[in-house]
């Protein structure tokens, strides 16, 4: 059996197991954690498209983020129109958008990009914030009451448990991983990585700069809307800061940074090391651990004050991973693993 | 027939006049040189003639079309293709993959972009090198797979910006070669160098630039014979 067999052998199996998880998992918070973790990786690999391949690190994709969630949730929550009719309506906006701020953001290299991008996102949270007619402003949109599905007059589901959000997120990070096997596997990808290695070199190859710069801001924009979407359907409500935060485009990448940017894995990996982090802090777990193993007394100054700040730390731990990232693994964990493959190949000859 | 033709280009930097009224033709499946002294407006030109900068006045002529004005990846598909000075290897793409970059340009099969990078890296000496990472050839190996990526693109015109540039004699030995195998091919060139040796084995015809004025064009012997130029890089009293 060749290599590329065995993959495509074990990505199946993987993908047999998942679908199998809601057979035999009934825990609703395990299957909440998975969701949480298909939403990260969907997140992840769509800036990935973007600045990973192509080598445009935006720090504005909660602006794509949020006007998916924001659309579906509104067109819900006012108009009473399904989800899965609302999502194609934020996928054209989202397109619409893209292309305005790549037409405008794209002119800026490096730096100048990035800051370009972040200012977009920005003004679409302020928007957010004043339009209250239209987004009912810092409130937020609360829907949690979804539609059932039916195709026909069968219902297929009511979305009474978690169950239905686990395949919607399991159908997105296959959907968002075969999209960027494609792209890396076609002209695109070779285009969007001569871009990000060297534009001026690239320009000359005859790539048009800003047709193929703006493809891959498209594909990556949908992608994230498409996430953006299911965050408001799963969770029920919106509000800017949670979903056009700096924050949220801050996460995005880290997931690449962490993982591995350009490669098709790393989002995977960046999501299992961020996912169950963020998800330990929140709850506390690392406080209790640390009493339970009886480094901490619960009691004691320590113990209160951990148990206080620990759950709010989460973005001191954030920047203090980046840090040891690119100290130690400048090309992410995909980087580091695929060094110590190589360490081993060379050992072995 | 000329298939390139510079018609009173100048370009302008704020006061500095890096070209200043250029005029000159380049013959179908010649060599043209390029040469002067440094700061004497030849990479400028090039760039002004593949786009990267428009020129500030007069014309330039590809193949009977005016290209003033199309950015370079136009210029690139209507068969007119660069090297750089400063070589410029997609780094973290194997050498083949670089290729193919270049080869994509005329095709949507990756299939077939791989047929014709490995072909190119065949004719520069580089088919054992395909799996490795640009990033970590040699000097010359670069410039080299410089030449072998912009000959993918399939142009009808090749401009070689100091490819012989920091190497050794043998190295230098194997792009003339290389130039010369290209020209037997029907390709026209136009070449920067300043390995005097070199310009006058390959080129048809020269011209050399000083200070962005054109000094003089003719064959290598009446250039080399021309006192302007000896003055030009020797000073006046070699003259």
């Amino acid at each position: 059996m060749n290599k590329t067999t065995l993959k495509a052998v074990l990505v199946l199996i993987a993908l047999a197991v998942l679908l199998a998880v809601p057979k035999y998992v009934e825990s609703p918070y395990a299957l909440h954690m998975m969701i949480l973790l298909f939403l990260s990786v969907t997140m992840g690999q769509s800036w990935n498209i973007l600045g990973g391949y192509a080598g445009q690190h935006s720090v504005g994709h909660a602006a794509y983020f949020g006007v998916g969630a924001y659309t579906t949730m509104m067109l819900m929550h006012a108009k009473q129109i399904a989800p899965w009719y609302g999502v194609w309506i934020g996928i054209a906006l989202v397109v619409v958008v893209a292309l305005a701020i790549g037409s405008i953001c794209f002119r800026l290299r490096g730096p100048y990009f990035v800051l370009a991008s972040i200012a977009v996102a920005e003004i679409l949270r302020l928007s957010a914030i004043n339009l209250t007619t239209l987004t009912n402003g810092a409130e937020g949109i609360l829907a949690t009451e979804l539609p059932a599905f039916k195709i026909g007059e069968t219902v297929v589901t009511d979305f009474s448990t978690k169950v239905p959000f686990y395949y919607i997120g399991l159908f997105l990070i296959v959907l968002t991983i075969a999209i960027t096997y494609l792209v890396q596997h076609s002209k695109l990808g070779y285009f969007f990585q001569a871009i990000r290695e060297d534009q001026d070199a690239a320009h000359s190859l005859g790539i048009s700069i800003s047709l193929y710069k703006n493809i891959a801001l498209v594909i990556s924009a949908v992608l994230t809307s498409l996430a953006g979407s299911f965050y408001g359907i799963y969770v029920g409500f919106v509000d800017p800061p949670t979903v056009l935060g700096l924050d949220v485009s801050v996460q995005i990448m880290l997931i690449c940074i962490i993982g591995g940017m350009g490669t098709l894995w790393g989002p995977m990996l960046g999501s299992l090391v961020l996912v169950p982090l963020s998800e330990a802090l929140r709850s506390n777990m690392i406080t209790e651990a640390l009493v339970k193993v009886g480094m901490v007394n619960a009691e004691s100054k320590v113990g209160i004050f951990l148990k206080e700040n620990l759950s709010h730390a989460h973005v001191l731990l954030y920047g203090i991973l980046v840090v040891l990232v690119i100290l130690f693994m400048p090309d992410g964990l995909m980087g580091f693993v695929k060094k110590l493959a190589l360490r081993r190949k060379r050992e072995a000859i | 027939m000329a298939i390139l033709e510079i018609k009173n280009v100048s370009k302008f930097f704020g006061g500095l006049a890096a070209n200043s009224d250029v005029s000159f033709s380049v013959e179908e499946g010649s060599i043209m040189g390029l040469i002067g002294p440094n700061g004497a407006g030849k990479t400028t030109l090039f760039n002004c003639i593949t786009g990267y900068y428009p020129p500030s006045k007069g014309e330039i002529f590809f193949d009977g079309r005016r290209m003033n004005g199309l950015e370079p990846d136009k210029v690139c598909m209507l068969g007119m293709v660069r090297t750089w000075q400063k070589v410029r290897p997609l780094a973290k793409l194997s050498v083949v993959d670089n290729v193919m970059v270049g080869a994509l340009a005329r095709t949507w099969s990756l299939k077939t972009a791989r047929e014709m990078a490995l072909e190119q890296l065949k004719v520069v000496r580089m088919e054992h090198r395909a799996d490795f990472l640009a990033g970590g050839l040699p000097i010359g190996e670069r410039k080299k797979l410089e030449v072998a990526r912009a000959l993918a693109t399939q142009p009808k015109i090749l401009l070689l910006d100091e490819v012989m540039g920091g190497l050794n004699p043998a190295e230098s030995e194997e792009i003339i070669q290389l130039i010369l195998d290209i020209k037997k091919r029907g390709l026209t060139q136009m070449v920067i160098e300043h390995d005097m040796k070199a310009i006058m084995r390959i080129s048809d015809r020269i011209v050399v630039l000083n200070s962005g004025e054109k000094l003089t064009e003719g064959s290598p012997q009446e250039v080399v014979n021309n006192p302007d130029v000896i003055s030009a890089y020797l000073g006046e009293s070699h003259a």
